[in-house]
């Protein structure tokens, strides 16, 4: 049996999100349907004003509202203007904001270098980084530690190696609460090497 | 097939999911085969080792044949942190999307995932990261039985002719002429760069290293150009040709 067009219309579109395969979109699709219209249209509103009311902040590229000048954090005064966070993704802004340990400005990369996936520096924002360093002391490079993270930073550094700007990389280590048995040979290794006094 | 096997691999490609799972694409004596590690990207467990160009040993499991393997536990033999430098992690990636595509259709063999790793060691520890992954790109090329026919050894001449070879027939692999090259897709390497290509491909890996190509942009350009006939568009190669315009 057939299943109707916009059925298979709607399983096609929601298969193609990340992480949703056919079976799951064949579930989402039917649970859908048997929602009341309005919240169906309710979530198909949502989703329409997520996509025309979202932009990309034109000085750190994190999210903000269409219209804005900026996003919150660039128009936030308290901000410490000469600190500044490098991340790959917006959800590490909201990561390190939750932390509350961090009170400079950020810049979001969208991504980190992946030659084989066609992400070179091109492709993330790179450009704009290098031009917004004046009146910044320092750059905290926060993106993954992930190889794919490892080497955006270690190229990062390198571009700022000229611009006078005082580069330093998160610190690696053991999760807090963490016990040293189930670690990983690589983080473990990391804190070994990265360890301070105390 | 057994539900659960166990098999030493190198991570070739690692895509991470929003719902913290990772589908890897994982290189073994047995083949390619891809395989998820449910909440992956999450530091601190076994499953975080799952890092790009990772040398692991992983228990997998599988309902049936046609499914995707899930990861359940992963065991680290060797990570090259030497890979993550701006001069050698596009050559990394070079390598690893090659190996990836020369095995899409086809099992290489056991020996193509030694020549990956030992090529990846080579990148991460030489001082010329690129003179590496230039003669392991050949080398895994020949190992897929798709390499350049070259005559006249170290100084080649023409697949028809016995004039000297200055141009690379990518569409059959010959090394050619200026009268017998004129395809739409070949490239002109010149006499030194016949050379040097003859050698890259027919000698000893570690003599090919030793004497690398000396007009490096048309090397990349070269293997480009036969990668792209006989293997698919690489994008890390195109990178790094449009790096050297």
């Amino acid at each position: 049996m057939r299943y109707p067009t916009p059925l298979l219309t709607l399983i096609r579109e929601l298969s193609r999100l990340p992480g949703i395969g056919p079976k799951s979109a064949q579930r989402l699709a039917f649970h859908l349907f048997n929602q009341p219209t309005e919240e169906v249209l309710s979530l198909a509103r949502a989703l329409e004003e997520a996509k025309t009311g979202l932009a990309r902040c034109p000085r750190c590229a994190h999210v903000m509202a269409t219209g804005e000048r900026a996003c919150d954090v660039c128009l936030d005064p308290d901000r410490d203007g000469g600190l500044l966070c490098v991340v790959e993704q917006p959800a590490d802004v909201l990561a390190i904001e939750r932390s509350g340990e961090y009170t400079g400005r950020y810049h979001v990369l969208h991504g980190a270098l992946s030659p084989m996936h066609g992400l070179g520096p091109e492709q993330l924002t790179i450009t704009s980084l290098l031009e917004r360093l004046e009146g910044v002391r320092e750059v905290v490079l926060a993106t993954s530690t992930t190889v794919e993270g490892e080497a955006t930073a270690l190229y990062l550094a390198q571009r700022l190696e000229s611009s006078g700007v005082s580069v330093t990389r998160i610190a690696y280590g053991l999760p807090v609460g963490g016990d040293l048995e189930y670690a990983d040979e690589v983080t473990l290794g990391r804190a070994m090497t990265h360890r301070r006094p105390v | 097939m057994p539900r659960y096997s166990v098999s030493d691999a190198l991570v070739l490609r690692r895509t991470p999911l929003p719902n913290g799972d990772v589908v890897v694409t994982l290189l073994s004596e047995h083949g390619k085969w891809r395989a998820v590690a449910r909440k992956g990207r999450l530091p601190g467990g076994n499953l975080a080792r799952l890092s790009l160009f990772h040398d692991v040993t992983v228990q997998a499991y599988r309902r049936r044949e046609d499914d995707l393997a899930v990861l359940t536990q992963v065991r680290l033999n060797g990570a090259l942190g030497g890979l993550t430098r701006p001069e050698a992690y596009p050559y990394a990636h070079l390598l690893a999307e090659l190996a990836d595509a020369l095995t899409v259709d086809t099992h290489v063999g056991e020996r193509l995932v030694a020549v990956v790793a030992s090529g990846l060691r080579g990148v991460a520890r030489h001082g010329d990261p690129e003179a590496v992954a230039l003669a392991y790109a050949w080398h895994l090329i020949a190992l897929a039985g798709l390499a350049p026919h070259v005559h006249g050894g170290p100084t080649p001449h023409c697949a028809r002719c016995a004039a000297p070879a200055t141009i690379l027939a990518t569409a059959d692999g010959t090394l050619r002429c200026v009268e017998h090259g004129d395809g739409p897709r070949d490239v002109w390497l010149g006499s030194e760069g016949a050379a040097d290509l003859a050698r890259t491909v027919g000698a000893p890996l570690r003599e090919a290293i030793a004497a690398p190509a000396r007009e490096r942009e048309r090397a990349l350009r070269a293997l480009q150009a036969y990668a792209r006939e006989h293997v698919g568009e690489l994008r890390a190669l195109r990178s790094l040709v449009e790096r050297n315009p």
